[in-house]
């Protein structure tokens, strides 16, 4: 590449008014809009910023709830709340802070610091970010809200049936609804995030020089992949037994409360590391620098958070130790919790050594990355503890266990945030946070927190069950109650301290200069506080601290010497590398200010809202309205065919404007929702033989099937419209116009077909879905695949409009390239399904 | 541009390694986790909870000699690659060329082997020690 | 159990660290403490939980200790090596290696027995927010019905039929072993043995609905010769008094379309068995002390005792009368 560096010549950067010039044009095409304006931003610092204060919004409210919680809990007898209350603030606290917080949290910083992080200016699909956001935040508001009107959900944060699906009330609705609602924004972000990592890493950043935060949040979005769909598949059968009696869960008519406990823990268990994983990963940061040197150990890391990743998926069934199942079932559980410990055990020793082997400069991101260590060794270690089975049949349900999450939780999440907070406020805002009221805030946060939850390891151990809204007086509790409480409070004054001084008015306060911690990484090469564009330039990397290896490197970025250092046609962009060795392969055109996400946000919100209430006609309009604004806006703000071909990126190199296919961003978030849905899509899978599992005869001898004919037209009918999708991809890129509209067009009918035959089935059988688990999952499964078609068939008819609008053709052929990815998981889809449904049935 | 896109292509999905070969041993623990558990479940849902575990040992233990042999194989075909180049001594893997890149992505696959082989030596202890479904 | 299961023989004398704790001395003494056992499993349980929890002070001070060593730049020169020391002993070779003695450890005390047929059967039968009982023992041809209150042999290992009728419940006493969920539609077993007689308190430990935390249970372990003395007394009527006014009350108030009393009135079935509530520790499920008083104000409005309980309020009827009932029922045993 040096050789190709040598024989082009870019503009002159030595000339600072050819500079200038430059930063004009940037900060022009990346400018914030202004006035009302300003809530039509997509860019990563403006969602970022809106993401993280809304998140730490929801948390402050779930903390009032907390404080409500042991407010009640300070004496026994107490009646500061009724047990209905009590019930509702407990089941809140816990969703509020699971799923509006601390999974959130996540994507909001991450959002915010990763383009930083890898040195370039936004996120792939800065409106997928946006819209995201708009989902969180209305959804979120919904759930909170529903407090205000004694309608929140009081089944606990897990909702197990048949408690939940016995209620009255529309607050498991609310529950169900409205965090299905958010968890498309986490998918959202999870697609973000990793396109982000995988595909927008500075050039010559080899996947060996990522930085550790990136690795953490390539493996976390991996990790919500496929732990967050089988919560979906749940919600949606959860959601059709309360909305339409469908059975899942009723044992009197073939259902079972425990499918809902696997579902609902596969996605539980991983969501505790989906949201440890990027604390630690903040820390990952903070230690080298304050360290004054490198990680001490760089593939130990990326080995463990890996490690981790996966093992995580094993773990599902110690929440469920107490259900009575076979004890090796247990064992093989209690096997992988135990594993677990070791790849998180090397995250921590890798601190330990990167510590010992540097010079550790004492700062409050510090003192929060040691106040988190304590924390969080403890609870990994109490893990440990109700990781073996027979302790767990003990301390499940009890206060232990309450005290452990919470240690795991505070140590290995919010410590680390608020650290990851101080550490990075400069950047953020171009002003230092107070150290003097830094310290202030950890020590009472510190204090409180363990007075808080240190003496309910010993309370649970007393025999104090949890989600009790009262105790009696003669237990032994009361002391410890007591002193729980009064840590509490001393917490969130704490936490009050920190807060205020992050939102305090900066009149006063420190102005950051340039690195202010003399960081190595390339985020800090940033000026502050930072202009809109984010990045002067996309640096060219060669190290994983460029700013410590390289004494040029600050001077170089800031003269505009790496790649696109400027905006010659006024637009935002960005460059697309490879996977491995972030060769450039695409200058990437990025969207800018625009409503359509907060429309389309509203829309679906309409879907879900409505539907908690059963109108079913505000659904289905909302549901169009939501299908009109997206095809919207992927015909105006998508597939765009550049005014050139290629153009110079800098550093003598060029890269091409439009590039399609698995080179290509669009193709890989296609290809990791859809990897997504594909997990949701087996979680149903699971749910037909888990009743098979748990039943002597299943299908049960007395209900009639749908038959094999028609699964297997259906089957059929589908598989040949995905053939021919895939060969009007073929044609088109031939050039073949005719053929590849004929076949399309063919698609469709056998699509629509497809569809007919597979609802056909059940039908002609008169299966009825509220008689018995079996018809309940079988229709469940045809309704999946069937709306999966429909989808497929609105795509397919995209192309064929965008192919006679001139937009998609041999040349530009990103559209037909992505729905022919579809319908590939499609056809698998529609074969699994006609599979099961058809074919299972004559073998069982 | 083109031309260096093939180099590319080629450097990534060349000898060496890349991100599928590194979770491939985690795959393995994880299939073999599935296996082990879903035997046992159905076994013992559909045997009773008096059965004697014994079909259960036998299976979890072929898995577990298979599992290993895999994750053995793995290793094997890692650690060769691990010593292709020899760039430096240091464990840090900063070097800024795709030859270190798939000495750094062996290591880590080469650490995830052994992770992967405890945690199935792990998961197989159960079936040693117990005897029925209860 | 004790057919396969190991015992462990580490003794701790499980009051001694607790007396050390000063305060919390109270553990001891608790009806409802996992560290003051009074039967076989909790007390293994609680054995295991002291050496775990020792282990694990050990292993937090020594971590922490090394980091702040390592903050405060207390490591003189380290070596290149002294990273990947740390890292490979502390991080990899140490926690696989006592993990694993952990885990094979925890896997013998694993639930590991079959049934038998001369064993004492209870089937507990969970409803919200209450426990029907019933006895069964192996010559025994009708069980014996109860609620809220459960009587166990000492030293003999007892089997448990765990129902619901609702919801999800979880049958706990903390003091005798661990816990186990009740599950519609399933039945889950659990084998308890109580090493020491006295009286101990069991909890539903899975969160049930508005009133779960008053979900409670009086346990009582007897000699086992005072057990089957006590089990004999049971299979017949209780002691009625015929002209007791409060019988006639009780009667007359419809109080027997949802409760039984043996020998008296066999119609209900919705609410907990009163055949020998004279008898019982504890009313509402184990939430307040059996006196006539208590009675009298469970009778005039339970769901002010226990919220959103289903019993009616009585309200309506004169006080003098609901005292009747009170001390008629406080007679029956």
């Amino acid at each position: 590449m040096k050789n190709e560096m040598a024989h082009r010549h870019g503009p002159d950067q030595d000339d600072p008014w050819i500079r200038a010039a430059q930063e004009a044009r940037l900060s022009k095409a990346w400018e914030t809009p202004g006035g009302w304006r300003y809530w039509s931003s997509v860019n990563n610092s403006e969602v970022g910023i809106w993401y993280i204060v809304t998140a730490f919004g929801f948390m402050l409210f779930a903390g009032v709830l907390g404080l409500l919680i042991r407010t009640q809990l300070a004496v026994p007898d107490n009646e500061f709340l009724s047990a209905e209350t009590y019930n509702q603030v407990f089941t809140l606290h816990g969703t509020a802070m699971m799923f509006l917080f601390a999974v959130p949290i996540f994507e909001a910083v991450a959002i915010l610091i990763l383009p930083a992080l890898l040195g370039t200016r936004d996120l792939p699909f800065p409106r997928l970010s946006a819209f995201g956001y708009w989902c969180f935040l209305i959804g979120g508001v919904f759930v909170c809200g529903s407090i205000f009107f004694n309608a929140a959900p009081s089944g606990g944060w897990f909702m197990y049936p048949p408690l939940t699906t016995k209620q009255g009330g529309i607050g498991a609705d609310i529950w169900l609804l409205g965090l299905s609602f958010i968890e498309v924004a986490s998918i959202a972000a999870a697609v973000e995030l990793i396109v982000g990592v995988l595909k927008c890493r500075p050039p010559g950043m080899h996947i060996n020089l990522t930085p550790l935060y990136g690795w953490y949040v390539l493996i976390v979005g991996g990790m919500i992949l496929f732990a967050f769909p089988p919560l979906i598949a749940g919600d949606f059968l959860f959601e059709m037994e309360r909305a339409f009696d469908w059975p899942f869960f009723d044992p009197e008519r073939g259902g079972d409360p425990l499918l809902w406990q696997h579902l609902f823990w596969i996605f539980g268990h991983p969501e505790v590391y989906i949201i440890f994983l990027p604390s630690i990963a903040l820390l990952a940061m903070i230690v080298p620098t304050f360290a004054g040197r490198p990680i001490a150990g760089y593939s130990w890391i990326v080995l463990s958070a890996l490690g981790t990743g996966f093992l995580s998926f094993g773990l599902w069934v110690h929440h469920m130790f107490a259900t009575g199942l076979p004890s090796i079932s247990l064992g093989f559980f209690s096997a992988a919790s135990e594993a677990v410990a070791i790849p998180t055990g090397i995250q921590i020793f890798v601190f330990i050594a990167t510590l010992m082997l540097g010079k550790v400069v004492r700062s409050v991101p510090m003192l929060f990355a040691l106040g988190a260590l304590a924390i969080f060794v403890a609870g990994g270690l109490t893990g440990v503890m109700v990781a073996v089975a027979p302790f767990d049949f003990q301390a499940h349900d009890s206060y232990f266990i309450v005290a452990h999450l919470h240690y795991t939780l505070f140590g290995g999440m919010l410590f680390p945030l608020v650290a990851g907070i101080y550490y990075y406020y400069p950047l953020m805002t171009g002003y230092m946070m107070s150290r003097r009221l830094g310290v202030w805030a950890f020590w009472l946060m510190f204090a409180g927190f363990n007075i808080c939850f240190l003496p309910m390891h010993l309370t649970g151990m007393l025999g104090m069950p949890r989600r009790v809204f009262t105790y009696p007086g003669d237990l032994g509790w009361n002391t410890l109650n007591l002193v729980s409480t009064i840590g509490a409070f001393v917490f969130a004054a704490g936490f009050l301290v920190f807060v205020f001084d992050a939102l305090r008015p900066k009149s006063h306060a420190e102005k950051a200069s340039r690195n202010p911690w003399k960081a190595g990484t390339v985020e800090w090469a940033l000026e502050l506080p930072p202009g809109a564009w984010g990045a002067r330039t996309i640096p060219h990397i060669e190290s994983r601290y460029p700013a410590w290896d390289d004494h040029s490197f600050m001077r170089r970025y800031d003269e505009g010497r790496f790649y696109l250092p400027d905006a010659e046609e006024g637009r935002r962009e960005a460059l697309v590398t490879s996977v491995l060795d972030a060769q450039p392969v695409q200058c990437m055109r990025v969207a800018g200010p625009t409503w359509i996400t907060l429309a389309t946000a509203l829309c679906l919100a309409g879907v879900f809202i409505f539907a908690t209430y059963h109108w079913w006609t505000a659904t289905f309009i909302s549901g169009l309205l939501t299908l009109c604004s997206i095809v919207y806006w992927l015909w105006t703000g998508t597939g765009e065919h550049p005014e050139k071909d290629e153009k110079a990126i800098g550093m003598g190199m060029t890269a091409p404007l439009y590039i399609s296919g698995p080179r290509a961003t669009g193709w890989w978030a296609m290809f990791i929702t859809m990897t997504g849905d594909l997990t949701a899509f087996l979680g149903l899978i699971f749910g037909y033989f888990f009743f098979w599992t748990v039943h002597d005869q299943f299908p049960p001898p007395d209900i009639d099937g749908p038959g094999w004919t028609w699964p297997l037209a259906a089957g059929l009918l589908l598989c040949g419209s995905w053939v021919l999708t895939y060969g009007a991809r073929l044609w088109n890129a031939r050039g073949d116009m005719l053929l590849f509209r004929m076949a399309l067009l063919a698609a469709v009918l056998l699509a629509l077909a497809g569809i007919g035959a597979l609802v056909m089935g059940p039908l002609a059988h008169r299966m009825d879905p509220t008689a018995h688990a079996y018809p309940a999952i079988v229709w469940a499964l045809v309704l999946w695949t069937g709306a999966h078609a429909a989808a497929g068939v609105i795509m397919q008819l995209y192309c064929l409009a965008a192919s006679f609008a001139g937009r998609l053709t041999p040349k530009y052929d990103t559209d037909i390239w992505n729905v022919a990815l579809y319908w590939h998981f499609m056809a698998f889809t529609a074969f699994a399904t006609t599979l099961v449904i058809g074919g299972f049935p004559l073998v069982s | 541009m083109t031309d260096h896109l093939q180099k590319e292509v080629k450097r990534e999905t060349g000898e060496g390694t890349d991100l599928w070969r590194v979770i491939l041993a985690p795959t393995i623990w994880a299939v073999h986790f599935l296996v082990c558990y879903v035997a046992a479940a159905i076994y013992c849902e559909k045997a009773g909870r008096m059965a004697d575990l014994l079909p259960v040992r036998l299976i979890v233990g072929t898995a577990t000699f298979i599992a290993l042999a895999g994750l053995a194989a793995v290793f094997i075909s890692l650690w060769k690659v691990r010593g292709l180049s020899s760039v430096n001594d240091d464990y840090n893997y900063a070097g800024n060329t795709p030859e270190e890149r798939h000495r750094f992505l062996s290591h880590v696959a080469l650490m995830l082997c052994v992770l992967s082989g405890v945690a199935i030596l792990y998961a197989a202890f159960p079936a040693l020690v117990l005897e029925v479904c209860r | 159990m004790h057919d396969t299961k190991p015992e462990i023989t580490i003794s701790f004398g499980p009051c001694l660290p607790i007396a050390a704790m000063g305060l919390l001395l109270s553990g001891c003494v608790g009806r409802q403490s996992a560290l003051a056992p009074a039967g076989h499993d909790a007390e293994q349980i609680s054995n295991l939980f002291w050496v775990m929890t020792a282990g694990v002070s050990i292993i937090w001070a020594l971590v922490l200790g090394t980091a702040l060593a390592a903050t405060l730049g207390l490591f003189k020169n380290p070596t290149r090596l002294t990273p990947n020391i740390l890292i490979v002993g502390g991080g990899v070779v140490f926690p696989t290696v006592i993990l694993g003695i952990l885990l094979i450890f925890g896997l013998r005390l694993l639930p590991n027995w079959q049934s038998e047929p001369d064993r004492l059967q209870i089937h507990v039968h969970g409803e919200q927010w209450w426990w029907r009982v019933a006895y069964r023992a192996p010559d025994q041809i009708e069980p014996v019905i109860s609620a809220n209150e459960i009587h166990l042999p000492a030293g003999q290992a007892v089997e448990f039929v765990l129902t619901s009728a609702d919801v999800i419940h979880s049958f706990w006493i903390p003091s005798i072993g661990g816990k186990l969920d009740m599950i519609p539609g399933r039945t889950t077993r659990l084998l308890l043995e109580a090493t020491r007689p006295g009286v101990y308190r069991g909890v539903c430990a899975e969160y049930c609905g508005t009133s779960h935390a008053k979900m409670a249970f009086a346990v009582v372990v007897h000699e086992p010769k005072e057990f089957n003395a006590w089990l004999e007394d049971r299979t017949s009527d209780p002691n009625i008094g015929t002209d007791d006014p409060g019988r006639k009350i009780f009667l007359s108030s419809g109080c027997a379309a949802c409760h039984r009393i043996r020998g008296l009135t066999e119609i209900g079935s919705v609410g907990p068995d009163l055949s020998h509530i004279g008898s019982r520790r504890t009313i509402g499920a184990g939430i307040a002390e059996n006196t006539p008083k208590n009675l009298a104000r469970w009778i005039t409005d339970p769901a002010q005792m226990k919220p959103a309980v289903q019993m009616p309020a009585y309200r309506a009827l004169p006080p003098e009368d609901i005292a009747a009932i009170a001390r008629f029922l406080s007679n029956l045993n």
